[in-house]
């Protein structure tokens, strides 16, 4: 009897130490099956009310881009450039609803960074099309020569127009032509593997550990949000820099889009946030009986929408010229920040770090 | 407590102190491997630019990729070696000094077992373990002892005991009592176990996990010491601490830690039973006088000094003004464990001396996730953070930086709100013993 009880334990411990890695790895666990109905429906509204039709936009958008883009390439005039514009503006800020899925297959395809790495390095751009030389599965040293900040340089910046008929034109126009259909390769093959086997393993994974759908979710909220606080809003307008301010590094400066962009990804996070017309992170808080801090935190999306509104356009010039407004925006998006990254993910208990921890 | 005083020489079988030494060295070799495999020696010793060291041992800095992971080999080796009771007085220290290495190179790497697995092994270094089922003793390297002063298994028995009384005292508090709070917070993230997932979101059970747990904490160390009770106590210790692994999977091996060092409890009769199922020849069960110590006098000088060091040190929370959960003075190295939810969100701005040039620090630049989330929370290390801070700028050429920190923390579901008086130069405040008056007052607005 005392054997077995040995043996037991012993058991137990090697069983239950679970060795190897467990990050980015969610729901592989046999264990986590289980019938909250409530997390699996939520899940479920994610990905096929939020997510898959998030990718699905930004695909049809990036298949009506290609019209006027190729128009423009067969020949170039400022004409032909302009009608490019509404397509472009319309592919991009379709991009700001997919930015918050930064997990599961975009995550493992780094589409992200491949996609929205700004500012673009124009001086990298140049040299990859003077040479022909270019690799853009090269991971952080090529994420800046390519995705949309780089298409919105090589179509939008100064004088862009004229380099689309000159020595290297041809060149250009190619290379105009992989960045677009790298962008429609990686969204493509996201958008093919939320439709395939990560829908099942997304509204399965039921936990909140660390490479669970939930912590990936309250996560990606902060990280996004974060995001808008530093790199979209806070570093350009000079917050890291003393306030001198790097306009020409903002998301969307050469396209006028940087205050689009912004409005867009907010309001995408708190159409997140609220699960759309479905359960949300939002109606897992009422269900956790935290229904004050749900309405907290959707009347303050609202606040720093409007915050980032009332930045007189072109917000990069704003940077500047109209600083309080700019400061304001930025105050209400750290509240923002302040609430997603303290009292919700502490009400939905999920873990940032997949390092052990005995609840601090 | 465990140790009877008149007694405490007298000789009892050494079973139990040959048991705790094969397991735990067998379980520190599980738990180093486990740390490697899990590729945390390059995310906690490696990669960080920074480490918060702790006040006075500032000197111990990590030994760099290479270095790291030899250590960790060396110390795997070393468990092996106390588990085999080969070399075992050398591999014990060595164990000792670089396993307490690793844990003073970053604050926000601490929990509470590290602290107890260097605690046991320090008092290890001293006890007879290898005197028997030990290969120095059957290769002749030590006098083979089949008894022990009883002393040095109630040492074994008081550090545990006391590990599991503090942990029991910190519960009694009102949100852990009467708002069930954290488990509350905690229980609904656990609605995918299968069977008992569908109660996770009912009060009843989170007030069941919190008074439950308090219970066995507060009481379990006395059932494990009565004869009488202790295989239904030792039940308890296996049901309760594998829920906590199941529910908590994140506290890693703490629960194992506990279920073989509470062994420790069980007569020598059980524990040479339980060592004769082990594979290796038969050792001599007979003919030996007991282990003696040289020095009685000052071995007991010494043991009564530890324990008066362990009975204080949790205890020293008291000196200090206001809520111990949100200040957290003194709340380390005090068996205080899974008792809150806390989590912070904390922004510096670095100014120079005039206040006219003004730099927001982005965090991520100069910490990990895991030192950024433990750093938010705790005001000693936010403190750190900001003098280091300082540095940074003054090696960009601002001469006398000022740090400021707005932080705002949520502490068991209560609204998140301002931390720390955002108005205060950080890089002009001292670390000290004594109270931080710039942290702010706790208020709770939830009965």
């Amino acid at each position: 009897m005392k054997f077995s009880r040995i043996s037991l334990f012993c058991c137990l411990i090697a069983g239950s130490f679970q060795f190897g890695c467990t990050k980015n790895n969610g729901s592989t666990d046999p264990i986590a099956t289980s019938n909250d109905t409530f997390k699996t429906g939520m899940l479920t509204n994610y990905a096929d009310n939020l997510i898959i039709p998030a990718y699905g936009d930004l695909n049809a958008k990036l298949n009506t881009l290609e019209t006027p883009l190729n128009a423009f390439l067969d020949q170039p005039t400022t004409t032909s450039l302009e009608a490019v514009k509404p397509a472009f503006k319309a592919a991009y800020v379709s991009y700001e609803a997919t930015s918050v899925a930064y997990f599961g297959p975009a995550a493992a395809l780094l589409s992200n960074n491949y996609l929205n790495t700004f500012p673009a390095v124009p001086g990298k751009i140049e040299k990859a099309i003077s040479s022909g030389n270019y690799n853009f599965e090269l991971p952080v040293v090529n994420d800046s020569i390519q995705g949309f900040p780089a298409l919105e340089y090589l179509l939008f910046a100064p004088n862009s127009l004229e380099k689309f008929t000159g020595a290297n034109a041809s060149a250009r126009k190619k290379y105009v032509r992989d960045v677009l259909s790298r962008i429609r390769l990686l969204t493509n093959n996201t958008l093919s593997q939320w439709n395939g086997a990560y829908r099942t393993t997304f509204v399965n994974s039921l936990k909140t550990d660390v490479g669970s759908s939930i912590a990936f979710l309250v996560n990606q909220f902060a990280y996004e949000m974060d995001a808008l606080k530093g790199p979209r809003i806070g570093w350009p307008f000079g917050k890291l820099s003393n306030g001198q301010v790097f306009a020409d590094k903002s998301e969307g400066y050469y396209s006028g889009l940087t205050r689009e962009l912004a409005v867009a990804n907010l309001t995408s996070l708190k159409n997140y946030f609220v699960g759309a017309k479905g359960d949300g992170i939002a109606d897992y808080l009422v269900m956790l009986k935290k229904d004050a801090l749900a309405q907290q935190v959707i009347a303050q999306f609202d606040v720093a929408i409007g915050a980032i509104n009332a930045i007189p356009q072109p917000m990069t010039d704003s940077f500047s010229k109209n600083p309080a407004q700019v400061e304001e925006a930025y105050r209400q998006v750290q509240k923002l920040l302040t609430l997603i990254k303290t009292d919700v993910a502490s009400a939905t208990s999920v873990q940032i770090t997949y390092q052990d921890n005995d609840g601090d | 407590m465990a140790i009877d005083w008149t007694a405490r020489d007298r000789p009892v079988a050494i079973a139990p102190l040959v048991t705790f030494r094969i397991t735990f060295g067998l379980l520190m070799f599980l738990s180093l491997l486990r740390f490697w495999a899990r590729g945390w020696i390059t995310d906690l010793y490696v990669n960080p630019s920074f480490h918060f060291t702790y006040w006075g041992f500032e000197w111990v800095q990590p030994l760099g990729d290479t270095g790291m992971h030899l250590l960790f080999f060396a110390l795997m080796a070393a468990s092996l070696l106390i588990a085999l009771g080969l070399f075992y007085r050398v591999a014990i220290v060595f164990f000792f000094l670089g396993f307490t290495y690793v844990e003073l190179i970053d604050v926000t790497t601490y929990l509470n077992h590290y602290y107890f697995i260097s605690l046991v092994a320090f008092l290890l270094i001293w006890l007879p373990a290898n005197r028997h089922f030990a290969l120095d003793a059957r290769l002749g390297l030590v006098q083979r002892r089949l008894e022990t002063p009883a002393w040095t298994i109630g040492i074994l028995r008081l550090q545990l005991g006391l590990v599991y009384v503090f942990a029991g005292l910190a519960k009694l508090n009102a949100d852990w009592l009467l708002r069930a709070e954290p488990m509350k917070t905690w229980l609904p993230a656990k609605s995918h176990l299968p069977l008992v997932g569908q109660f996770m979101y009912d009060d009843w059970v989170a007030y069941l996990f919190s008074w439950f747990g308090a219970g066995y904490d507060l009481f379990i160390v006395f059932f494990l010491l009565n004869r009488r009770t202790r295989s239904i106590a030792y039940g308890f210790v296996l049901v309760f601490h594998l829920a906590t692994a199941l529910f908590f999977p994140a506290i890693g091996v703490f629960p194992y830690v506990m279920i073989v060092s509470s062994l420790i409890f069980f007569s020598g009769e059980f524990h040479d039973r339980l060592l004769s199922f082990l594979p290796a020849k038969k050792e001599p069960t007979i003919g030996t006088e007991p282990y003696r110590f040289a020095h009685r006098k000052l071995t007991a000088v010494l043991t009564v000094a530890y324990f008066a060091l362990q009975l204080l040190i949790p205890l020293r929370y008291s000196l200090y003004p206001g809520n111990l959960f949100w200040t957290e003075e003194g709340y380390r190295f005090s068996w205080r464990v899974m008792l809150m939810e806390k989590a912070g969100a904390a922004y510096f701005t670095v100014k120079d001396q005039a206040g006219q040039k003004s730099y927001a620090v982005n965090n991520t630049e100069y910490l990990t996730l895991l030192q950024e989330k433990m750093m938010s929370t705790q005001p000693d290390l936010i403190l750190k953070y900001a003098h280091y801070l300082a540095e940074v700028f003054k090696n960009k050429g601002i001469a006398e930086p000022k740090v400021f920190a707005e932080v705002y923390v949520t502490l068991n579901g209560e609204p998140s709100r301002l931390y720390l008086d955002s108005t205060v130069d950080l890089a002009a405040e001292k670390l000290r013993w004594n109270h931080y008056d710039w942290i702010l007052p706790y208020e709770q607005s939830t009965p």
